[in-house]
């Protein structure tokens, strides 16, 4: 029998299909068969192909946009949003609309010609978080933006481009995405009611069921969501609760390193090298202002949530918000945890 | 500068680019090509299928034989199982329930390669008819809240077979973006007592810009927050709560709107895969919904959804919609 699954947060309803269920391993995909990879602006010695840099990891010696550098930001070629100008809100009959101010950087991960994250080291991964760090308290300054949105497409199939040179991207946003409002209301709602953070509760539970935990490591714990949308969409939570992600200290972005490492290379291994995104959920910036609520600091909790994309996600699915899932949680951290990487 | 658009039902931003925005010949997307082979849809092999729900079919055939213009069967593959009753239950933090519901493919036409566009009017008359039938009978079931009628066309869509067919799965809950809209119509109500779609019809038929085609009964339009490009919405001009309710004398407009909006995407793209969901209001309470008009929500699949997309609730609109619409009314028949 199928079941349906709510998520404890935002209320979602997502059907787990145990019927048409495939096995894990059945999962595994073809190696993709994007179109013809592009010469690379990213690699070293590229640096004039890109808009110049926002910010880089490199030795005092080197002028900027040249080569010598390990990590690297810069603006999107094709921004989505564009940092110049006012908002100027306004309306139009029924409609609302504003200009597209905002920010759109492109996090240059590594100087060689590596595509995925997973094969970058430990110690890269972690500056790639301190990057992430930086850039987010840099931007946080321009009163303007509300919410910086860190994601990564990694592969054609995940909307990567025809660059396969790992990296991942940052908008800087005058809104809060609705997704983020509908976390931080349902995490609201249940901290009013019980006090207590929901995403604590649900490492705790997950925890001791053990059922959908893939690795605990380093103060922080992978895991398969109980109303997963996708298989094996997998969420790294930091043990310790906190809302913001810029608040982790050189210690913890290490071990986040290393955590985010063994996932994503457990994944390769396992499903050979699938596309997948990522993203990172995080408290919007805390600015005192109308309608602020004070308990965020105690009612959210910061994550990143990983998507593999091993199937197509039909026009349904976009379209109500009701996902089916053909493999239920349980089985994918069952076969990710016993992937030896 | 690219504008910030908010949807007025939902409050979802949407970005959309009116600087530089793509025209059809920038869309690399994935041409859907048939491969024909053995089909469970085809005269001959309605063996294949589960037995038959019900069908149009001429008369003096018998059931689960060829002589149909549209059958409905129960999915081999469903997701929900209609047997057995409700059994909601918690687990620590979490909740859930049995995967109780109906899951029905509805099979529009005994032609293999032919679309909606492909038809004459009178089998997408007959297409549409059947989709009401099978609401208005699947309302009776106490146990479901919502019933969802859609059609993936094409393998980047997500359709599994080629046939062309629409799926209708009745649920036991109202989904999250559904109920999401509903409470956005609800406020709106509460506050103007005028249903938000109405006044989207008053202005987009006094505006213009996005509409593609209008007849007596229904508009199609680019919707102002698109968050696909080339996103389209029909709808019907007066007011109506519910799908299954639409009266027979409106049936020839939708099934020639429907038609119609479809060949001039296909047009300006050939070999499209899309998408088509039809909202609706929940039907539990049989009284006429005020605040909630059903409409149609047809979705090309023009581009990879990026996980910033999926995870975030944040679109990305790379065609602004006025442009989309100019594009779509000068296909001419």
């Amino acid at each position: 029998m199928p079941e349906l699954r709510k998520d404890p947060i935002i209320g979602r309803w997502v059907i787990i299909a145990t019927e048409r269920a495939k096995r894990p391993d059945q999962f595994s995909t073809q190696p993709e068969q994007g179109p013809l990879e592009k010469a690379c602006p990213f690699c070293e010695g590229n640096e004039s192909q890109t808009p110049p840099e926002i910010y880089a990891i490199r030795p005092r010696s080197t002028p900027r946009n040249t080569s010598g550098w390990e990590l690297r930001v810069v603006s999107s070629i094709a921004p989505f949003l564009r940092i110049e100008g006012d908002l100027e809100r306004r309306g139009k009959g029924l409609y609302d609309l504003m200009n597209g101010v905002g920010a759109h950087e492109i996090i240059i991960e590594t100087n060689q010609h590596t595509a995925n994250m997973a094969d970058l080291s430990e110690d890269q991964i972690a500056r790639v978080i301190t990057c992430y760090i930086d850039r987010i308290m840099d931007l946080e300054r321009d009163k303007r933006f509300k919410y910086v949105l860190v994601f990564k497409n990694y592969g054609w199939s995940a909307g990567g481009g025809r660059v396969k040179h790992s990296r991942s991207q940052l908008i800087a946003t005058p809104v809060n995405p609705k997704r983020v409002k509908e976390e931080l209301a349902g995490a609201r709602f249940y901290y009013d009611y019980h006090e207590r953070c929901v995403f604590c509760d649900l490492i705790k539970q997950e925890l001791a069921s053990k059922e959908r935990v893939i690795l605990e490591l380093d103060g922080f714990v992978a895991v398969t969501p109980f109303a997963a949308r996708f298989p094996f969409e997998i969420w790294i939570l930091p043990k310790k609760h906190s809302c913001d992600f810029i608040s982790l200290d050189m210690d913890a972005r290490r071990h986040l390193g290393r955590v985010m490492k063994t996932v994503l290379s457990k994944l390769k291994k396992g499903l050979n090298d699938p596309a997948y995104n990522y993203v990172i959920h995080t408290a919007p910036f805390r600015r005192e202002k109308l309608g602020y609520w004070k308990s965020i600091d105690y009612d959210y909790h910061w994550h990143i949530e990983i998507m593999p994309r091993l199937t197509r996600v039909a026009g349904f699915e976009w379209g109500t918000g009701f996902y089916i899932c053909p493999l239920p949680p349980e089985n994918a951290a069952q076969f990710l945890r016993e992937v030896k990487v | 500068m690219a504008e910030l658009r908010r949807d007025p039902v939902v409050g979802r931003w949407v970005i959309v680019d009116t600087d530089h925005p793509n025209k059809p010949e920038d869309f690399e997307y994935e041409q859907y090509i048939q491969k024909g082979g053995n089909c469970p849809f085809c005269y001959g092999n309605e063996s294949q299928t589960p037995p038959e729900i019900e069908a149009f079919r001429s008369h003096g055939t018998a059931r689960n034989t060829p002589g149909w213009q549209v059958r409905v069967v129960p999915n081999k593959f469903p997701a929900l199982q209609i047997e057995g009753e409700l059994d909601r239950r918690g687990m620590g933090i979490y909740d859930m329930s049995n995967g109780i519901g109906a899951h029905e493919v509805l099979i529009e036409t005994p032609y293999h390669a032919k679309d909606i566009s492909d038809l004459l009017n009178q089998e997408v008359e007959n297409y549409l008819r059947m989709c009401c039938r099978r609401g208005i009978d699947l309302v009776k079931d106490r146990r479901f809240k919502y019933i969802m009628v859609f059609r993936n066309y094409g393998s980047a869509a997500g359709a599994s077979l080629e046939h062309p067919h629409t799926q209708i799965i009745a649920l036991p809950m109202v989904p999250k973006n559904v109920a999401e809209e509903i409470k956005g119509a609800e406020d709106y109500f509460e506050y103007r007592e005028r249903c938000i779609f109405c006044d989207m019809i008053r202005q987009e038929t006094q505006e213009k810009e996005r509409v593609i085609l209008e007849n007596k009964h229904f508009l199609s339009f680019c919707p102002f927050v698109s968050r696909f490009p080339f996103e389209i919405w029909i709808i019907p001009k007066k007011h109506s709560g519910y799908f299954c309710h639409t009266p027979d004398e409106a049936i020839p407009d939708l099934a020639s709107i429907l038609k119609e909006t479809i060949a001039k995407v296909k047009k300006v793209f050939v070999n499209l895969s899309y998408n088509f969901i039809i909202h609706s209001s929940p039907i539990n309470g049989d009284g006429d919904v005020e605040y909630y008009h059903w409409h149609i929500e047809f979705m090309p699949k023009l581009m990879r959804v990026a996980g910033f997309e999926w995870g975030t609730g944040f679109y990305i609109d790379p065609t602004s919609p006025e442009l989309a619409a100019k594009y779509l009314k000068a296909i001419k028949e």
